[in-house]
């Protein structure tokens, strides 16, 4: 009589311990996750290809045919002191949270991450890619650059103080009487009235928008 | 690192063409498990027969080690895998229909095809009934789109039911497997007093 060969006990231990060994084993952070997707974003960074010049976002914040978001993930108070219109305060530890959102942004979307230098952002951004891998830039300069070109001298009456140089990368250079979020002009200035700055457009996306309507 | 875009690095042509062999391996691995089989098939829901439960839950157990043991290497990104957003009740009412279903024709949606693909008749009968549910619900679903999009959870893992470690997880739904095996043996040998 032809015997088989019962491989279901050898089987359920081989699972068994490749299971054991997966829980001792662990799964990778963000960090290390970070670690094994570098080589295939890092050049995105070395080349400055995501960091978008402020003269860009502020052609995206009056383009009404981009669906734009903007992440703060500085702290809660450089937030409260100045932030942009319609950006979101979020910081490095609640971008996860954001997964489910972020992979169901529709393909005109374009997501910009801004701190106050580019330090915080670029490492929120390196979270973004880890997580979801969004339409996701950087505010070249941070919100110290921003507020060097969009902060007009008359507000220095209305709570923005001169911008005080000599303080460290990654804090906020402008200082602040008053906590003015998003009331101070430079939250959303006029694109208007704004000198045109020259910079190398880098925002790519996902989807080509028509701007046209009806049947044309 | 996987998951790698395939329709971008094949192009289109080979894209569709790679969905051939895993179709047709799957219909293998089915009807020789002898998923073509109505009586088979019901036979599950009253524990004469557990090969839908074995190889189903084996399936489920090697694929979800294989694939965690290649996150935790860094050959997959398990976050860009999709895996279907939680919408808990009409989970569960979906769940039930199914299963009822299930009981009652013989088939599951896949089972049926593998039973048509041999020209068995009630397979072709049941493909036919579930044609027709896929129209009428389709053509209905707006009348309870509000129950249809409840209790959405998003993503919902067991992990973060669990407040445990992935890993942890994965072993412990494997030891629920084994368990399972060995104690619906016990349960069927108590019933019809035969052990396979």
């Amino acid at each position: 009589m032809k015997r088989h060969l019962d491989l279901r006990v050898p089987g359920a231990v081989a699972l068994l311990l490749a299971a054991a060994g997966l829980a001792w084993h662990g799964q990778p952070d963000i960090a290390q996750k970070w670690d094994l997707l570098a080589p295939e974003f890092t050049q995105q960074l070395t080349e400055r290809e995501v960091y978008i010049d402020p003269g860009e976002l502020l052609q995206l914040m009056n383009n009404d045919y981009i669906d734009l978001l903007i992440f703060d993930v500085r702290n809660e108070s450089d937030w409260n002191q100045f932030h942009l219109v319609d950006a979101e305060h979020i910081n490095l530890a609640e971008l996860p949270a954001q997964r489910d959102r972020l992979l169901s942004l529709p393909e005109n979307a374009v997501l910009v991450v801004v701190s106050n230098d580019e330090m915080l952002a670029t490492e929120a951004w390196q979270h973004l890619m880890v997580i979801a891998r969004p339409n996701a830039y950087i505010l070249a300069g941070g919100l110290n650059l921003w507020l060097n070109i969009y902060g007009v001298p008359e507000e220095e009456v209305a709570g923005h103080g001169k911008a005080n140089l000599a303080r460290p990368d990654g804090t906020l250079r402008h200082r602040f009487t008053l906590s003015l979020g998003n009331r101070h002009a430079a939250a959303r200035p006029d694109e208007h009235r704004t000198a045109p700055r020259a910079y190398t457009a880098k925002v790519k996306l996902l989807k080509k928008i028509v701007k046209a309507g009806g049947c044309s | 690192m996987a998951p790698f875009d395939i329709a971008v690095n094949l192009g289109a042509g080979a894209y569709y063409f790679i969905y051939l062999p895993i179709g047709f391996a799957f219909g293998f691995i089915l009807e020789s498990s002898g998923f073509g089989d109505s009586r088979q098939l019901a036979a599950q829901f009253y524990f004469r027969e557990l090969r839908v439960l074995k190889v189903m839950f084996t399936a489920i157990i090697v694929a979800m080690t294989l694939i965690f043991w290649s996150t935790a290497l860094g050959l997959l990104d398990y976050d860009m895998i999709w895996v279907n957003p939680t919408y808990l009740w009409p989970g569960i009412a979906g769940g039930l229909i199914m299963g009822v279903g299930f009981i009652l024709g013989g088939y599951c949606p896949g089972t049926s095809l593998v039973s048509v693909a041999t020209l068995k008749i009630d397979g072709m009968f049941f493909l036919l009934g579930l044609v027709a549910g896929v129209v009428l619900f389709g053509e209905t679903v707006s009348y309870i789109d509000a129950f249809w999009h409840s209790s959405d959870m998003g993503t919902f893992t067991l992990p973060e039911l669990l407040h445990l470690e992935t890993g942890v997880v994965v072993f412990l739904v494997v030891c629920l497997a084994l368990v399972m095996f060995i104690g619906f043996e016990w349960l069927r040998g108590r019933l019809y007093g035969s052990s396979r």
